[in-house]
């Protein structure tokens, strides 16, 4: 069964049905729509640009049918449950409040995708540290862990030979590193949360007519990450 | 006496080439006479007047060429300076790009003198000094600073009968700011050919807000960011585009107007092979420079005595015009473009080139910006790649946050990449143009401006 088949027959068959929530949204006719989740703690509203070349990517290269407006909803709020893809970032404090704990771990357990994005590029910063105990509170210790660099993710469309490096890792924010790795939540063997700590968001945070001025597009490995998130 | 009449002149160029024996004979006559008063630490540190008159002479021998320079102006030394130039010549071998000289040409007044800069006196190069150093010491600031003035003459006279002559003065003045901690750095420059239009302590107040207000810069990553360049940021940037807009560099394939051979495609040989003609900036993107321009005139004919007049380079975002040497505009088929003469020497002067602009001042730009950074200055800039015309700098003196239409608070400096060509895409708003080195440059507002890495200067 594929992702999506899986969270809308869970939504379905749980305790959301009776509460009216919308499993598709309205008028929609797409595969996909980007949901990007605001959170109580932090700053959610980061990289405000690259939701659109993801997407421009998503049309330029796939034949998914791709609902062209972003959708920002809370992580609190049981209408993310529907989401195929969600993508939540930040450079501050993550801390779950009950709901957002309990709709994160409902969704990712149920077959969901959240692709979470550290906008310090740090490994220690406060958005990584506090994260990274959120997750080892809610699915143990061990469960968020390094992917191999010839992991499916890497050539789910395009092929990588691992996570492509971003412009800012060395530029004096952040640890200074290279991160060579991401890390990922696996669930039944099929990644359910991937943790990048590169700062995709900022790499792809720039505006849509200046696509034409890169060598090489640099929102391909997005479209390996939705396509990831889609069909595995 | 380093300021000659016309006449004068062409007295004493009419003399030198009586001497020539040569086939071609061109004299460039120049002089100038310059005053200057330099301060820091809030104190004059010195000053001085420069003063000059340089013959320079080439003879041609069918194709071989000779130059020989002198400043004695008596009959024995304008033959002896022919004369080597011709020794010289003889000596030289063939130039295989050799070009004829031109014969007498038609030139237009150009507004480029003013009696206010070429009469200005050590006292008042003082006061000018003082109008600087005193708000800056009420302040409790250190100032450093430098005004130049310079008034000058250019005649070229030839063979055939050319004769070129023009008066230019102009002043030009810098100042930078510092709180006493050395934390707070403030910048401003003015220049003008007249000089009475120079306010120091206007421009000082300017570098004190900077300098105050750049106290205690926080850090902001970087990455792309709206920005607000004040003129003196993007001015080396677009300038440096100009000056690599050569029709020859682009033909052969050296510069960002080289045209590529498509597949399949050979470009002939001796046509040009650039990318004149082709839309490569943004609409609202006209540059041309005018020697008759009221705010930065310049001499209305170019080293070689050729006549020039306003020239577009670029045009509604269009690559008009490039321009060319005599030998590469015969080579290739195309028309002469000179650019006007700005000086001797290796270094010469500033192309004074104007760049439209909009109505609103920097305010007005800084007003309607939601979140964005406001640089004042850019320095340091360094060619990464010729094609692209991808630079790299940095930022100084006051770099500051922008959001919802207020400046918030002051920032580190930035190390940048970036092309003025994407600068040029990424225009969300031009404001009023305003002199700077020579040119007129507007304020620019503009999109996804590459700041790569932070810089510890202030």
């Amino acid at each position: 069964m594929k992702r999506r088949q899986l969270i809308t027959t869970a939504l379905a068959a749980g305790a959301l049905a009776g509460l009216g929530v919308p499993l598709r949204a309205r008028g929609s006719d797409a595969d996909f729509y980007f949901t990007r989740l605001s959170y109580e703690s932090g700053d959610w509203d980061v990289d405000e640009r690259a939701p659109s070349n993801i997407l421009n990517a998503l049309i330029e290269y796939t034949t998914i049918r791709v609902d062209l407006t972003e959708r920002v909803i809370a992580l609190a709020d049981p209408a993310m449950l529907g989401s195929p893809f969600c993508y939540l970032a930040g450079r501050r404090l993550l801390r779950f409040n009950h709901a957002e704990r309990q709709n994160f771990e409902t969704y990712v357990r149920n077959g969901g995708f959240v692709f979470i994005d550290d906008c310090n590029h740090d490994i220690d910063g406060l958005f990584a540290r506090s994260f990274e105990e959120q997750m080892a509170e809610i699915f143990g210790p061990d469960a968020l862990a390094k992917i191999p660099n010839d992991h499916a993710l890497y050539s789910s469309f395009f092929e990588f030979d691992g996570p492509p490096r971003t412009s800012q890792e060395l530029n004096g924010w952040g640890d200074d590193l290279v991160h060579e790795y991401l890390k990922a939540i696996e669930i039944d063997g099929r990644i359910a949360v991937l943790y990048s700590n590169k700062d995709y968001g900022c790499e792809w945070d720039y505006d849509f007519r200046n696509k034409r001025f890169m060598v090489n597009d640099n929102t391909r490995f997005a479209v390996n990450i939705v396509v990831y998130a889609m069909t595995s | 006496m380093a300021i000659m009449t016309e006449q004068e002149a062409k007295d004493l160029l009419t003399r030198a080439l009586s001497f020539s024996q040569a086939d071609e004979c061109e004299c460039n006559l120049a002089g100038n006479n310059q005053g200057n008063i330099r301060y820091a630490r809030n104190t004059v540190s010195t000053a001085g007047e420069v003063s000059d008159v340089t013959l320079v002479v080439q003879s041609s021998f069918g194709q071989k060429v000779g130059t020989a320079t002198i400043n004695e102006f008596d009959d024995a030394s304008l033959e002896k300076v022919v004369r080597r130039s011709e020794e010289l010549a003889r000596l030289a071998p063939d130039n295989p790009e050799f070009m004829s000289i031109l014969g007498p040409q038609e030139y237009t007044d150009t507004p480029t003198w003013f009696d206010s800069t070429a009469s200005v006196t050590p006292e008042q190069r003082a006061e000018f000094a003082d109008a600087s150093i005193q708000p800056s010491k009420a302040n409790d600031l250190v100032a450093a600073g430098y005004l130049e003035e310079t008034a000058s003459f250019i005649a070229i006279m030839n063979s055939k009968g050319l004769f070129a002559y023009n008066t230019a003065t102009e002043a030009n003045f810098t100042v930078t700011i510092r709180t006493e901690d050395g934390k707070g750095s403030g910048w401003a420059a003015r220049d003008y050919n007249d000089v009475s239009k120079l306010d120091t302590g206007a421009a000082s107040a300017v570098a004190i807000k900077k300098a105050t207000g750049s106290r205690d810069a926080r850090e902001m990553e970087p990455g792309k960011y709206t920005v607000i360049l004040e003129p003196a940021a993007s001015s080396t940037l677009i300038g440096n585009m100009i000056g690599n807009m050569g029709q020859r560099q682009a033909d052969e394939g050296r510069s960002f107007l080289s045209r590529k051979a498509k597949e399949g495609e050979t470009l002939p040989e001796d046509a040009p092979r650039n990318r004149a003609g082709e839309k490569m900036f943004d609409e609202r993107v006209t540059i041309f420079t005018d020697p008759a321009h009221p705010e930065v005139p310049s001499a209305p004919f170019g080293g070689d005595g050729a006549a020039v007049g306003k020239t577009v380079w670029i045009d509604k975002g269009v690559v008009k015009t490039l321009p060319n040497s005599r030998y590469w505009a015969k080579k290739t088929g195309m028309p002469y473009v000179p650019q006007p003469f700005t000086g001797g020497g290796i270094f010469g002067g500033n192309l004074p080139w104007v760049m439209e602009g909009g109505d609103k001042s920097l305010e007005d730009l800084i007003a309607g910006t939601r979140r964005g950074v406001l640089v004042t200055r850019t320095w340091y800039i360094r060619q990464v790649d010729p094609q692209s015309l991808l630079y790299t700098g940095l930022t100084r003196d006051g770099t500051f946050y922008i959001e919802d239409g207020e400046i918030k608070f002051p920032i580190k400096n930035f190390r940048f990449n970036e092309s003025p060509i994407v600068m040029l895409n990424n225009i969300e708003e031009l404001g009023k143009p305003v002199r700077i080195n020579g040119s007129l440059v507007p304020p620019m507002k503009l999109r996804d401006f590459t700041f790569s890495s932070l810089s510890d200067a202030v």
